[in-house]
């Protein structure tokens, strides 16, 4: 409705008032002089009332038409977080969900940083890869490889492993950064994700060989810890989050020393763990690098597994731990060993 | 000396600077204030202080405002009406009512405040970019 029309029916007032005072009907002149003040004020009071009004609509009109665009901008906003988010989760395929993780909540620069560290690391590879897989298709070779390493990366995951990278069929994780338990458990961490990738290995065999496989895959797994370098390595446009320090190549050599289907750990790697893993020696290795030869020790299994067993009897409470490798020590002498110890308990005061 | 009235410019409040020796007034910036009446209380009151004095002198009074709302523009309404009744008693009151070039509501509602004016002298300009 125009804004003439909306205020018709004061303008009629004012053409009466208007008629009114040029007809003279007014006797007194003061009457008169206040009626025409009057009948001013009222025009201007009009005047203010359709500025005001106007005024009022132009500026709602541009709120409405802020508050449009406002709506179009969260849309667009929506939508491209949208993108960003489906493109993020494909670039999270590339990294260690920790890192991404670490990344993406802002915990953790993307810049060339590193700061040391004492971490466990491991490496595992497949024996005889190219020789074995050699008469496969490559899509075969492809489907094959694929299954294996996403077995192995998800058990790595539940033991909370970052993994560092894949080489061919090699794999290599660590434990303690960027997120740890503590140097003790990420090295207990480490050593059941190695017993749990060898379970599932087992399982993958026969699956394999229906593939076409000529013979079962072998895996050699060594774990060491120490002290690395962790961070981005690179430059500025492409770099990678991952380990270097002569224990790297220590836990590469621990690898490629494992025999079939083992798991070789360093001399400090089976301090951490000796309560829980059974381990025997070997022959020390030579390391470039390394004045010494390292101490190393084949893994046996988990002692809970091995109770379970019946190959190995443990008693461990607060102030009493017994252990008691069966394959290592005769029943009759380990009986002989316990009774002594229970003789001198009665004994002792 | 008479005193400058010098109020600082908020999100939501225009600045005002009174500059009374020189007899050069202004009020520019964005006015939608929560209390209209208790913002430019202060403003009308110098303002009356100021143009009661003022006798047959000059004076220039500067609108630069962005944007004003209602109550604001019924506030402009009532300094516009003190000018001009000043300028009606003699003073000579130049009002000068800036715009932006692109805004048309602020530049019409200039020419609706200059209709008003019969004894002050008005004056609508585009603000400098």
């Amino acid at each position: 409705m125009p804004s003439d029309e909306l205020f018709a029916t004061e303008e009629q007032v004012i053409a009466a008032a208007q008629a009114l005072l040029a007809d003279g009907r007014f006797a007194d002149k003061d009457d008169g002089k206040l009626y025409e003040e009057l009948l001013k004020d009222y025009q201007k009071l009009l005047r203010t009332t359709r500025r005001l009004m106007r005024l009022s609509d132009r500026n709602e009109e541009q709120l409405n038409a802020l508050s449009n665009e406002q709506k179009e901008a969260n849309a667009l906003i929506a939508q491209k977080n949208k993108e960003l988010d489906a493109l993020a989760t494909k670039l999270s395929k590339y990294l260690s969900p920790q890192i991404y993780h670490s990344i993406f909540t802002g915990a953790q620069n993307v810049e060339i940083a590193s700061n040391r560290k004492k971490l466990t690391i491991f490496f595992s590879d497949i024996m005889n890869f190219t020789e074995t897989t050699d008469k496969l298709e490559s899509e075969d070779l492809t489907n094959l490889l694929n299954r294996y390493l996403t077995e192995m990366t998800n058990i790595a995951l539940e033991h909370g492993a970052t993994i560092d990278k894949y080489i061919g069929d090699a794999i290599m994780v660590f434990f303690g950064d960027p997120q740890s338990k503590g140097v003790k458990e990420d090295a207990r961490a480490c050593v059941r994700m190695a017993i749990a990738m060898l379970r599932r290995l087992d399982e993958l065999h026969a699956e394999w060989l229906e593939l076409g496989a000529a013979e079962p895959f072998h895996l050699r797994m060594g774990i060491n810890t120490g002290y690395v370098t962790v961070g981005n390595f690179g430059g500025d446009e492409r770099m990678d989050y991952t380990i270097i320090g002569s224990c790297v190549n220590a836990t590469a050599r621990l690898e490629f020393h494992a025999e079939t289907d083992g798991i070789l750990i360093g001399h400090e790697t089976y301090a951490l763990v000796k309560d829980e893993v059974d381990a025997e020696e070997r022959e020390p290795i030579k390391v470039k690098g390394f004045a010494e030869p390292l101490r190393c020790y084949k893994v046996l299994g988990l002692y809970d597994d091995l109770v379970g067993e019946g190959s190995v009897i443990r008693e461990d409470r607060d102030g009493f731990k017994v252990l008691l490798d069966l394959k290592k020590h005769d029943r009759a002498n380990a009986a002989e060993a316990l009774e002594a110890i229970v003789d001198r308990l009665k004994k002792s005061p | 000396m008479r005193d400058t009235l010098n109020i600082e410019q908020t999100s939501r409040t225009p600045a005002v600077v009174f500059d009374f020796d020189n007899n050069h007034l202004k009020i520019s910036g964005e006015s939608y204030p929560e209390d209209v009446t208790e913002f430019y209380r202060p403003v009308f009151n110098a303002l009356d202080t100021y143009l009661g004095a003022l006798g047959e002198g000059p004076c220039r009074f500067d609108f630069e405002l962005i944007y004003l709302n209602s109550s604001s523009a019924k506030a402009v309404m009532m300094l516009m009406d003190k000018l001009e009744d000043a300028a009606k008693n003699g003073a000579s009151v130049d009002v000068y009512w800036f715009y932006d070039k692109e805004d048309d509501t602020m530049q019409e509602l200039g020419e609706e405040f200059g209709e008003d004016l019969e004894n002050a002298k008005f004056h609508l300009e585009k603000m400098a970019d």
